[in-house]
């Protein structure tokens, strides 16, 4: 096990794609604290910036980081294998493109965490922020295809676009615009959840446990049903009401809203 | 010695109307035709004010001292060099030459580079790369927009001449100018109230009517179904822009998202399951709707009420994707309204020469885009950067406290006309030449059409261009990188020789 911490508080982002268990394999800690970051414009090696120790005794997780890092960015990025804890809070892009591997957060995360991950699993024990598991701007191909995100705080808005597959689970409240773009797969809340859900959607399932602040016009109350299954190992227990949408996309997406927390909505039960 | 110049193009807002007759008499601009009020308040007044920075400045022990240029630009490469993540912001209030050498500036340094853009249509931007853009140059519109919606935006006040010369106002090939139906309204409406009036006074107590305690949209006019040139305001307070067109709608404040979604819907020809939506009712939203299919050719024109509310880019994400669907049945485009009269260029020239239009990263050597992570606002908030450049634009006004007291903890380079908020806060401080009455270049008008800026006035003496300033300061942290490496070349050959 290697385990990092900062030398000193960090006024300047830092560029950090090297803390990742695949590139950590097969090298010494010599070669290890030789590895190139950027301090703003600077370059440094990981020397210059952390303070690096290797515990042959212990194997998982194969990088543990301490303190805080909130300014280090793109930890584990494109990492297939391994596991990475970070005891602090983790900057952008951390774990972006994870291709496998777990990387544990036991803190907050900022912005654009889990962003086109494929596979593999990010726990974060604190808020996540805004575009966690969203791709860039501008790119329509590069939502999460696959995975599991668990949060247990609040998230940001902007979460899950363009989603393409995979499990998105957050046990606080979300914010605007989540599974904006979505196509596949499934968010799932269990506290509230801000006004524009699933905009644009066309397929994949939104379930939300709390209250809904607002159902955006574009969607249509197709049923009520009784219960939903979140993945394999969990069951929603309902009743929910489900609604369909985007259907200005023509979209077959399905947003579940809890009965019980949403007397506002049984003004939709008319239509059914 | 009097000379009537013709053809000046304004540098204020993005309109940039180049009809102006300015004449000038002793290097002084004295009188201007065709210009609006703030075009005149700048260009007759404002640009020849007591205010005016005449020397560079440095502060010292807290004061700020005149100083010479060159010690000047030597001091702010020296801060820029030594920065480990410098931020250059502003550029829109300048011509696209001085834009293209602060690119190649951002580059040596490896710093972050954002425009003004951030916080006005930067949302714009995005939203055009998430789904792309159906849009026409002004000119088109004025000879064949007969529909023309003014959403979230006040061109009456901020762009004057934008209705007057480009839309409902102006005679076009195709279509007519309504100002004589807008004035016969006026006539109407002041024969109403005269008539109001009358009555009042006989009366023996008039009892005003109750005012409505919520806005309440009025249905649409008869006229929204008439031929020729019509003029719809959706907006969240009655405007002088809604005051002169046919139908104003009043919307909630940040509700916009989701009657563009209803209408979305209206138009694709489904139902929707709600009565009313951000204030309005649906069945007022056929109307429009059903007026807007039958129009011709369509034009549809957003201002900072959609892209700095709640839902920022998302909004003009929704507002594209209804023109897109009506440009299934018929003629539709979509156009923001530009502020700063060079914002445009801004985006235009970063785009040509990184591929990316703000927002933009060099500190890893090449370009990299992230709105949110590399926007001003956004970097002076969290506190990332170490030394700033302004350059033509007053963060100090317009930016929240928290990134201006972040901004003071570290070295301020300013390049601006005048002692503006963030020159009196600066460290260094560079006077500049007006551009597009001092300086000739080239600016964008909101609808990327390049336009060549005039000359019109000599500047004050020892007062250079802000190009001239970038390139020297360009210069010097090219020579003062260079020696650095030779001493750091010289250090280790020492020390390589000390240990043979």
């Amino acid at each position: 096990m290697i385990t990092i911490t900062p030398k000193r508080k960090f006024d300047v982002p830092i560029q950090a794609a090297c803390i990742n268990v695949d590139i950590f394999t097969g090298k010494t800690l010599e070669d290890i604290k030789k590895l190139a970051i950027t301090e703003g414009k600077e370059n440094l090696t990981l020397n210059d910036a952390f303070n690096i120790t290797e515990d042959k005794t212990v194997e998982t997780p194969n990088i543990t980081l301490i303190g805080d890092f909130s300014k280090v960015k793109r930890i584990g990025q494109g990492m297939k294998t391994g596991e990475i804890i970070i005891n602090g809070n983790a900057g952008m892009h951390t774990g972006e493109k994870l291709a496998g591997g777990k990387i544990v957060v036991n803190g907050n995360s900022d912005g654009w965490t889990g962003s086109e991950m494929k596979k593999g699993l990010i726990e974060i024990h604190g808020d996540a922020g805004d575009y966690t598991a969203s791709p860039f701007r501008g790119t329509d191909t590069g939502g999460m295809k696959g995975g599991i995100i668990i949060v247990d705080g609040n998230v940001g808005s902007n979460v899950g676009c363009y989603l393409r597959g995979g499990t998105i689970k957050i046990k606080g409240s979300a914010g605007r615009f989540l599974g904006h773009h979505m196509s596949d797969g499934t968010i799932y809340i269990e506290k509230n959840c801000a006004s524009r859900a699933g905009t644009f959607m066309t397929g994949g399932k939104i379930i939300i446990n709390g209250t809904i602040e607002l159902v955006m016009p574009t969607f249509t109350i197709d049923s009520i049903k009784p219960k939903v299954k979140v993945d394999a190992t969990l069951n929603a227990p309902g009743p929910f009401y489900v609604f369909l949408g985007d259907i200005a996309e023509h979209g077959t997406g399905k947003i579940f809203a809890l009965k019980t927390t949403n007397p506002a909505l049984s003004t939709y039960e008319k239509y059914l | 010695m009097t000379e009537i110049i013709k053809s000046v193009v304004c540098p204020i807002c993005g309109c940039l109307c180049d009809d102006l007759e300015v004449t000038v008499e002793n290097n002084e601009i004295v009188k201007m035709k065709n210009g609006c009020a703030v075009c005149e308040a700048k260009m007759v007044h404002g640009y020849k004010s007591d205010e005016r920075i005449l020397e560079p400045h440095i502060r010292k022990n807290g004061k700020l001292v005149p100083v010479s240029m060159d010690e000047a630009i030597y001091k702010a490469a020296q801060i820029l060099t030594d920065a480990k993540y410098p931020l250059l912001f502003g550029w829109t209030s300048s011509a696209s030459e001085t834009q293209h050498v602060g690119v190649e500036l951002a580059e040596e340094l490896g710093c972050a580079l954002d425009n003004c853009c951030s916080v006005c249509h930067g949302p714009s931007v995005m939203a055009i790369q998430e789904i792309g853009i159906p849009t026409a140059t002004l000119g088109q519109i004025r000879h064949r927009a007969d529909l023309l919606v003014y959403w979230a935006c006040d061109p009456w006040s901020a762009h004057p001449r934008h209705v007057e010369r480009y839309t409902a106002f102006t005679d076009g090939r195709f279509e007519k100018s309504e100002f004589k139906e807008y004035v016969q309204k006026l006539k109407g409406k002041a024969s109403k109230k005269k008539v109001e009036a009358a009555i009042r006074r006989t009366q023996v107590r008039y009892q005003p009517p109750p005012r409505p305690q919520t806005a309440i949209v009025e249905a649409p006019p008869p006229t929204l179904a008439k031929t020729g040139r019509k003029m719809i305001v959706f907006d969240v307070k009655k405007t002088m822009t809604a005051e002169v067109a046919d139908y104003f709608v009043q919307v909630e404040p940040n509700s916009d998202y989701e009657i563009f979604g209803a209408m979305r819907c209206l138009v694709n020809d489904q139902e929707i399951d709600v009565d009313k939506v951000g204030g309005v009712p649906v069945e007022y939203l056929k109307e429009i709707v059903d007026a807007m299919v039958n129009a011709d050719f369509g034009a549809i024109f957003f201002g900072l009420g959609l892209t700095q509310s709640v839902g920022r880019f998302r909004n003009i994400e929704i507002a594209i994707a209804m023109t897109r669907d009506l440009n299934r049945k018929t003629k539709f485009v979509i156009s923001p309204m530009r502020g700063h009269f060079n914002v445009t260029g801004a985006n235009t020239v970063f785009a040509w020469q990184t591929g990316y239009p703000f927002a933009l990263d060099f500190s890893q050597g090449y370009p990299q885009y992230n709105p949110g992570e590399f926007t001003a606002n956004d970097l002076l908030r969290r506190g990332d950067n170490d030394a700033t450049l302004v350059i033509s634009a007053d963060p100090g006004a317009h930016f929240p406290k928290s990134s201006i007291q972040n901004m003071m903890k570290h070295p301020l380079i300013t390049i601006n006309p005048d002692w503006n908020a963030i020159s009196r806060l600066g460290d260094v401080v560079f006077p500049a030449q007006w551009c597009g009455i001092e300086q000739a270049g080239t600016a964008y008008r909101m609808d990327s059409v390049a336009i060549s800026l005039k000359k019109v006035v000599e500047a004050p003496k020892g007062v250079p261009s802000d190009e001239e300033i970038i390139k020297r300061i360009l210069n010097k942290v090219r020579v003062i990188k260079a020696q650095k490496t030779r001493k750091d070349v010289t250090e280790t050959k020492n020390v390589e020789n000390k240990k043979i």
